[in-house]
């Protein structure tokens, strides 16, 4: 089947956004919308860029901030998983992953390494840090970028398509697309279609890398099991979040915890070795 | 890419099997990437650079990032007589990816927008012996395995884009150093 494909740069890796057919003026303009979807959520929630909105509260802890909806959003998002999960899901690791080098500092104070849901106020779309800590949405923006995009598609008409954030993917409408996923030796492997769903992979190595930036830390207890972890859901942010959570659950737990919180473990690492 | 033959022939193999192929998705010509970055321009004036030693090791020195080639691609967009911008079309080479893409540069050096032409990366093909499949019964990831289609989309660690982002830096340096002097 024919399909209209573009890709950009963006959320520190390509995003590619399609749709179904050969394409036109008004389908290119939905893809527009889409990646400018995508691009307000960088720019709202991005570590690395100054001027984010994240940077601002993160540089300014025990201080109230009013948020952008989409952050205020995303945070309440993450507070609802970090409780759900009992803190394995955790959006305060910013300090841990400073400290390790895959988050760069945002100032000359290095803030705690991590935190817990109660160190942070969350009122309307206010939002108070009441001890120095760094938020990062690493683990759950890039998926919430992906629904945005998938929303932004929609409202501009489009019946089905697809966004893929450098792996975190939502497809909807009637159309499936096959899905491969990337092993930690590089290889591919066919993992099924993904019709009216989402798909995220994340994968758990010992330190991040220049091709694979991103680093799976543990807040307290539990350690992150390395190998590649892939989660379904029907929303990209709840896959894109239930794979860190799928690394750092306990091995009796993890199936379950997983599926009480609306996702489904497509391959872990014990699988892939069985 | 997988076919349906070879597909059903690996699944009566007993082992693993890998082979080195090219996951290669071509996104957009030139003439679509020069509509998309710059919707208002009437023409497109081609204007190949050509670097000297001395330019390219400037370029290397403003933006931290080595120009490999000797010439650049480069349209000037047109319109009402003024200049737009310009149109830029570059390559960047990473462990496994070969990246063609357009950028689109403001006349006074800021970036308009970026837009990926082709993407190509070498990998293995992995194929699990038969008994792969019945890992997946009763996960939920959509409901069939379209086994005749091509393997299309890739969820896995998250690809960093930082190879093109230095090439971004590398064409800012070039329209200041090269471009800008008309």
């Amino acid at each position: 089947m024919a399909e209209h494909l573009r890709s950009r740069p963006l959320l520190g890796t390509y995003v590619e956004i399609g749709v179904p057919g050969d394409g036109n003026a008004a389908t290119d303009r939905a893809i527009t919308c889409a990646f400018e979807a995508v691009g307000h959520v960088h720019s709202l929630l991005s570590f690395q860029e100054a001027g984010s909105a994240l940077r601002a509260v993160n540089a300014a802890p025990m201080v109230w901030h009013d948020l952008p909806p989409a952050f205020a959003r995303v945070l309440r998002l993450s507070l609802l998983m970090m409780r759900r999960s009992g803190g394995l899901f955790n959006p305060t690791v910013g300090g841990a992953l400073i400290a390790e080098g895959a988050l760069p500092g945002c100032g000359d104070d290095l803030p705690l390494p991590y935190g817990t849901a109660d160190d942070i106020e969350l009122i309307g779309n206010c939002v108070r840090l009441r001890r120095p800590l760094a938020l990062t949405f690493d683990g759950i923006a890039k998926g919430y970028a992906v629904d945005r995009a998938v929303k932004a598609l929609r409202q501009a008409g489009m019946r089905a398509g697809w966004v893929n954030a450098g792996g975190d993917m939502r497809a909807f409408g009637d159309h499936a697309i096959p899905v491969s996923r990337r092993e930690a030796d590089g290889s591919l492997r066919p993992i099924g279609a993904l019709q009216n769903g989402a798909i995220a992979t994340s994968l758990v190595a010992p330190h991040a890398g220049d091709r694979f930036p991103s680093l799976t830390v543990s807040a307290g207890a539990g350690v992150p099991m390395p190998g590649v972890w892939t989660v379904s859901a029907r929303y990209a942010w709840q896959a894109d979040a239930l794979t860190k959570i799928a690394a750092l659950a306990a091995p009796q737990h993890r199936v379950a915890l997983i599926r009480a919180l609306h996702g489904a473990l497509i391959a872990g690492p014990q699988e892939v070795a069985a | 890419m997988t076919d349906a033959r070879t597909f059903g022939f690996m699944l009566t193999m007993p082992v693993l099997a890998i082979s080195q192929s090219v996951y290669a998705k071509d996104y957009l010509s030139v003439p679509q990437a020069q509509k998309l970055l710059f919707p208002d321009a009437e023409s497109f004036a081609p204007h190949t650079v050509s670097l000297t030693k001395a330019q390219k090791k400037a370029i290397k020195k403003l933006s931290g990032v080595r120009q490999r080639w000797d010439e650049q691609k480069v349209w000037k967009a047109v319109a009402g007589g003024k200049t737009l911008g310009w149109f830029i079309v570059d390559e960047v080479v990473g462990k496994h990816e070969f990246i063609t893409y357009a950028a689109a540069l403001s006349a006074d050096g800021h970036v308009l927008g970026l837009e990926v032409m082709s993407y190509r990366e070498t990998h293995g093909d992995e194929v699990m012996q038969a008994d792969w499949r019945a890992q997946f019964k009763g996960k939920t990831l959509g409901d069939v395995f379209k086994l005749d289609e091509d393997i299309a989309n890739i969820s896995g660690a998250t690809l960093s884009c930082r190879n093109l982002t230095d090439g971004v830096h590398r064409l800012l340096a070039l329209e200041k150093l090269v471009l800008n002097r008309g």
